[in-house]
């Protein structure tokens, strides 16, 4: 209960805080709309008339700004700059201020985005059913903490290397490639749509994507939240691992 | 009952190390080489509840691993510590919400875009201050250090001496039991190092708070601490009341005198002149020669004004990291 009011405050906080930055805010939103729409410009070009493309990708517009995660910026600088001696000074565990400033992130890149989605939304064709969309809404959830997961695991890279960017910059071209904006997984080629749905990337962007369009029966519905919930304890246990090697090193060689 | 307890306290840096050129640059990546910093080596010491203690060294003699080590930053190489019967660098809450440390590189840290009573309300939250306590500390610490004009501005946008202010009062809000304060006067004009020795004063006499301070600024330390601690090259040289430090490590004092006429005395003969303008002069005696010279001057000079004082703790100080006097209390 406690950590959950702690998130609550730290949230609070970030969004308070970005709201001062609000043209950055846009610039941000406007760079993760681009693959998303540049996907859907593309693949409505190249499969005319297939309504389940246009949904698939704005969707996946949705999601994206749902699920964003910039560790690198904000965690993996505090550790550059020192500024995480003050988070290790503070009553809570530092990951709260991190998820905190994800949460108020996501929130802002929402409202930002929002006229986006539904330009998006008006100038497309779509065909969202209800059922599926409150269907794909858990896949979302666990897409979230997934991609924070991942983000924030590489962002911990800044305790051992100045380049903490670079790493999380690779693992940002692993979604795009394999997490479903490049192509949908579902479109990818037999052989490598098995490896896709089995990564942990499509189950960070593109899989609630898929169910809210349509894309995928029962079984593949079942199957993608069964990828999500064994990626989730492997993503956090290795963040855990990671934090706790990397915060003995700092605490090592010096705050 | 000691508050902080130090046994052994060591912490030694890894630092990688190669020559110069490349050739050195390339065989690094395989073989990277490394040699021990040692920052601060086997120190122990105790401080006991309500105490003010100033920890004092030349830059690089280890005040601000130790503050971190004690703060929970930093976990030592070896040694024991405890504050307020915790091991700091478990970082436990209970700790935490008991102690507060405040750098005056960086006095707040965090999102700079909130306004100071943003940030207060944040603290408030934290540390689960409840909304009584926080108004009368808030308003308490506005009057102290004259915070109001400061309450709506973001943090972002303080001069130096205004954001010590708001870290103060962000720090003390939640009333920590014991205060890490390092080189708080740092880059503060007068009136703000005043305004900081004497809030910093006024708030331990009142609340009884534990205190360890680094400075570099002697003013401080003589404003605010009764025992001193000096630390060089990682070792602790000296840990005693400042009146001491002078005793055992200056065995002189300095006479000051102000003669009544025109006379020109050779002053040489009392004392080694240190300081010398019209009709005044101040003389450098050994400890157990002052009697004697005070009834020499009374005697041969017509006097108008004499004073003794132990040496400036500068100059004790000083000669302590430069000649290694070390006499401990």
């Amino acid at each position: 209960m406690r950590l959950i009011q702690l998130l609550a405050i730290n949230t609070w906080r970030e969004f308070l805080q970005w709201m001062a930055w609000r043209a950055f805010l846009i610039t941000m939103v406007i760079n993760q709309a681009v693959t998303p729409l540049l996907g859907l410009a593309v693949w409505s070009a190249a499969l005319p008339g297939r309504t389940g493309i246009s949904t698939y990708y704005v969707a996946l517009l949705v999601v994206q700004l749902m699920t964003v995660s910039y560790e690198h910026h904000t965690f993996a600088n505090g550790i550059y700059s020192g500024e995480v001696s003050h988070e290790l000074l503070k009553p809570q565990p530092v990951v709260i201020t991190t998820l905190g400033t994800n949460l108020a992130l996501r929130i802002w890149h929402l409202l930002v985005g929002l006229p986006i989605i539904i330009v998006a939304g008006l100038i497309a064709p779509l065909s969202f059913e209800l059922r599926l969309v409150l269907l794909a809404i858990p896949a979302v959830v666990l897409a979230a903490a997934l991609r924070f997961l991942f983000t924030y695991l590489l962002a911990l890279s800044a305790f051992w290397m100045q380049q903490a960017h670079g790493v999380v910059g690779f693992g940002e071209s692993l979604i795009f490639l394999l997490g479903g904006t490049a192509a949908p997984v579902m479109l990818f080629p037999e052989q490598l749509r098995a490896v896709g749905e089995a990564l942990p990337f499509r189950a960070m962007l593109g899989l609630p994507a898929e169910i809210a369009a349509g894309s995928l029966n029962g079984a593949q519905i079942v199957q993608g939240y069964a990828w999500q919930c064994i990626w989730l304890p492997v993503l956090a246990l290795a963040a855990i691992i990671g934090w706790r090697r990397g915060v003995r090193r700092y605490t090592a060689v010096g705050g | 009952m000691a508050l902080i307890s130090v046994q052994g306290l060591t912490m030694t840096y890894q630092a990688p190390v190669r020559q110069a050129g490349l050739k050195a640059a390339v065989v690094s990546l395989f073989h990277r080489e490394y040699r021990a910093i040692n920052a601060v080596q086997g120190i122990s010491f105790e401080v006991d509840a309500g105490e003010v203690v100033g920890f004092i060294g030349p830059n690089g003699a280890g005040k601000t691993t130790t503050l971190k080590m004690l703060s929970g930053i930093l976990q030592p190489t070896s040694g024991e510590a405890r504050v307020l019967g915790c091991v700091p660098w478990k970082r436990e809450p209970v700790f935490l919400r008991q102690i507060a440390m405040i750098r005056g590189s960086q006095p707040i840290g965090g999102a700079g875009e909130l306004t100071v009573l943003d940030a207060l309300r944040f603290q408030q939250l934290l540390y689960e201050v409840s909304h009584s306590e926080f108004q009368r500390n808030v308003a308490e610490l506005t009057e102290m250090l004259d915070l109001q004009p400061l309450l709506e501005r973001q943090v972002r946008a303080l001069s130096l001496g205004e954001r010590m202010r708001a870290g103060l009062a962000l720090a003390l809000l939640y009333r920590p039991r014991v205060l890490f304060l390092d080189e708080p006067t740092l880059g503060l004009d007068v009136t703000a190092v005043r305004m900081l020795r004497r809030f910093v004063a006024d708030y331990t006499r009142t609340t009884g708070a534990t205190m360890l301070l680094t400075s570099h600024y002697m003013a401080d330390v003589e404003t605010l601490c009764k025992r001193i601690m000096l630390i060089d090259k990682g070792q602790l040289a000296y840990n005693g009341d400042l009146a001491g430090l002078a005793i055992t490590n200056s065995p002189y004092k300095v006479v000051k005198v102000a003669v009544a006429d025109e006379a020109q005395p050779d002053w040489s003969s009392f004392g080694e002149v240190v300081e010398a303008e019209e009709g005044k002069v101040a003389l450098r005696v050994l400890r157990q020669e002052v009697p004697a010279v005070i009834t020499r001057l009374l005697a041969e000079l017509s006097i108008a004004d004499l004073s003794v004082e132990e040496p400036p703790l500068e100059s004790v100080i000083d000669q302590v990291f430069r000649e290694g006097v070390v006499r401990c209390a």
